[in-house]
């Protein structure tokens, strides 16, 4: 170690020491940033203390995150990760060099990291990783241009730096079989249905991702787990989806709460529902087994770390029981709605909606959004609000709900959750009406603090 | 089962819906069942027939670069059938890239041309291009409000384009620019009307906010495939959504 990259790495800790110790803020980018301006090669220099695992994807990369983190753990190694929010080059910097790295047991040790699409090439350039795990691709908020391919492109310049890193993807998303790179490929996915069980068919119109890399004819599917997902073949030639080196062998019980499956024979459950979520164990399990971790230390991990599961929030508002789901686009809502047709009780609805920045200020996904399909569900009543509730309204007016109370005004939102006609109620909110929502339940007494 | 049906074509609804574009058919069939009229929805994508002669209304939305070049590539084999039907005066909406491939070409950002089919007498330039004295280099997005100068209706909507269209001798804008950017930031026009052809840049979608339009349209479908009915009256009877 020179002494300019240990004068870094120590500004670095002491920056991170003051703000985090001293100052009680959570910063990990100011100290990346000291670092990376007193020795631009930093990472490069520290690279050789650890294994680099690098997540990345539109959607799930944080809770992969942490339970790939869970399971490296119960399998003996010593793991650095990020937080959550700290997932661009200046953030990573500062996790990297502020994290004490030793090992005792002669495993050595791993940096789990979260990474946006847009900054993998940066931090593949700086220190090579042993693996690339990539989740999923989804069209987000595009007021911000983000056009499905040009992100992949994004993550695909960030592994054509590093050609001995094995990539770890979702074999169920199409899109993860194009891209030119050397590395070797290993896909997990779902393979639950029996082959006399397949429904051969086109994906649903409104299904983004869907042609294939060799001649962008629309490809068929024999399953679909949501959107774009599933087993998919090409009725032009022989292109299909990949061998599946780790799969979900079987679905057993999908619940608002919690699902019960089998990945590869081993019954697994998690305290989260969501298809989805079943996708971000299957990716952590498929790490955990590259890593060597046994089958039964990974299911240990999933049920001794259950409060990592805890971002659908529960409250009880004077009796009722009140779940709280985040909406930005329109996977992730059908997400929700699929969630919501596994409830068993009757439940009421509200959904707030509005379109800052942070929202993303183009509401036109919310008609990608199938809410039609909640006439399948035991929803009893809606209710619709926020700065944007005319779209909402009339979205779900013309989805064939047409019996809702409408609250412009969130300073009403308690009162409106006590005049729903349930016990059960989801709030399904984008980001900014969740933070009103909150503070309004804050001030009302049903939560504590801030987010 | 309703008296009445219109067949409605989704042009290549399976790539070409990046903005919701589909929630102008779910508008529509909203009008429609309100007034005892049943929409027959069909996906015309990829090598499938587009038949003139099948269909009442159709729509024909925005995609991402990659899609819609796919896309232009395979519609230059239904472009015989697509300019009968305008010609025949069949009502269509085109969103964002439908709108631009309908006309004679379109820049992308990065420079490549892609064809349209130039049914329609417009062309699309990219915000690159050193004609633009406005916003150029920029992407035009946000609100937008504007006004059909012969009816007096407003619109309301979102828009999100780099793309700048400018409209052929025989097109009509479909509206004057009130509040925002519309076709290309420079001369006030924002979609186009040709025939029963209205084409726009709005997100919104445009049928859903903007009930008037829709309610327009779905008369003109109706009267020209059942013309001895009072469309208009049964549809003016009906609530209509607009915000």
């Amino acid at each position: 170690m020179t002494l300019k990259n240990s004068l870094a790495k120590a500004t670095a800790k002491s920056a991170y020491w003051l703000l985090h110790d001293v100052l009680h803020r959570g910063g990990t980018s100011l100290p990346g940033k000291l670092a990376v301006a007193i020795d631009p090669d930093i990472l490069k220099s520290i690279q050789q203390d650890f294994d680099l695992v690098i997540v990345t994807g539109t959607n799930g990369k944080t809770l992969t995150t942490a339970l790939i983190t869970r399971v490296l753990e119960a399998g003996g190694h010593q793991v650095i990760t990020n937080p959550s929010g700290s997932n661009m080059i200046q953030g990573i910097t500062g996790t990297l060099v502020t994290s004490r790295v030793t090992s005792n047991n002669g495993k050595k040790p791993i940096a789990v990291l979260e990474v946006d699409e847009a900054n993998v090439e940066k931090v593949s350039s700086a220190i090579k990783p042993r693996m690339f795990v990539l989740t999923n691709i989804f069209r987000d908020q595009m007021d911000r241009y983000g056009e499905i391919y040009t992100t992949y492109d994004k993550i695909v310049a960030g592994i054509r730096n590093a050609p001995q890193a094995v990539v770890l993807s979702n074999g169920d998303s199409p899109i993860f079989t194009r891209g030119d790179f050397p590395n070797e490929r290993l896909y997990f996915g779902f393979n639950h249905v029996s082959p006399e069980d397949y429904q051969p068919s086109k994906a649903p119109t409104n299904t983004d991702g869907i042609l294939s890399p060799t001649d962008d004819s629309v490809l068929h599917y024999d399953f679909i787990t949501y959107a774009n997902l599933g087993k998919y073949f090409s009725v032009t030639d022989q292109f299909a989806r990949p061998n599946l080196r780790y799969q979900v062998t079987d679905v057993t019980k999908l619940t608002p709460k919690y699902s019960e499956f089998s990945i590869d024979n081993t019954p697994l459950r998690i305290e989260i529902g969501g298809l989805y979520n079943i996708y971000n164990a299957l990716a952590a399990f498929a790490v955990g087994r590259e890593f060597e971790v046994p089958a039964r230390d990974i299911k240990a991990a999933f049920e001794s770390n259950a409060q990592i599961f805890g971002r659908q929030e529960a409250i009880n508002v004077d009796g009722k029981d009140v779940t709280i789901v985040l909406i930005k686009n329109p996977v992730g809502t059908n997400s929700v709605i699929d969630m919501m047709l596994t409830e068993n009780d009757d439940f009421s609805l509200l959904a707030l909606l509005n379109a800052n920045y942070a929202d993303g200020i183009d509401t036109s996904w919310i008609w990608d959004a199938e809410f039609e399909k909640l006439h399948e569900s035991h929803l009893k009543a809606i209710a619709t609000g926020g700065e944007r509730y005319r779209d909402m309204q009339v979205r779900l007016k013309m989805a064939g709900f047409a019996d809702q109370s409408v609250y412009e005004d969130l300073t009403k939102v308690v009162d409106a959750i006590k005049s729903l006609p349930t016990q059960k109620v989801y709030i399904a909110a984008t980001y900014t009406a969740m933070l009103q929502l909150r503070e309004q339940l804050r001030s009302a007494g049903y939560i504590k603090g801030g987010f | 089962m309703a008296d009445y049906t219109i067949a409605v074509a989704h042009l290549y609804g399976d790539l070409m819906n990046t903005y919701g574009d589909y929630g102008n058919i779910i508008a529509l069939t909203y009008y429609a069942k309100q007034i005892d009229v049943d929409v027959d929805y069909q996906l015309v994508s990829l090598g499938d027939d587009f038949d003139a002669d099948k269909y009442d209304f159709v729509l024909f939305g925005g995609g991402q670069d990659y899609e819609e070049t796919i896309v232009a590539h395979d519609l230059q084999d239904k472009a015989i059938q697509v300019k009968q039907y305008i010609e025949n005066d069949g009502p269509l909406l085109a969103v964002c890239g439908g709108f631009q491939l309908l006309g004679h070409y379109m820049m992308m950002a990065d420079g490549t041309k892609v064809d349209g089919i130039g049914v329609m007498d417009h062309y699309t330039t990219n915000m690159h291009d050193p004609k633009l004295t406005v916003r150029n280099n920029e992407r035009l997005t946000g609100n937008i409000v504007i006004k059909n100068n012969e009816t007096g209706e407003e619109y309301h909507g979102f828009e999100n384009h780099q793309g700048r269209t400018f409209l052929g001798e025989s097109e009509r804008a479909l509206g004057t620019i009130v509040s925002g950017n519309g076709n290309n930031g420079m001369d006030q026009t924002e979609g186009v009307i040709y025939r029963n052809v209205y084409g726009s840049y709005f997100h919104g979608p445009i049928f859903t906010r903007n009930g008037n339009l829709a309610k327009r349209v779905l008369t003109t479908a109706l009267t020209r495939k059942y013309p001895t009915i009072d469309w208009q009256s049964k549809l003016n009877a009906i609530p209509t959504e607009t915000f």
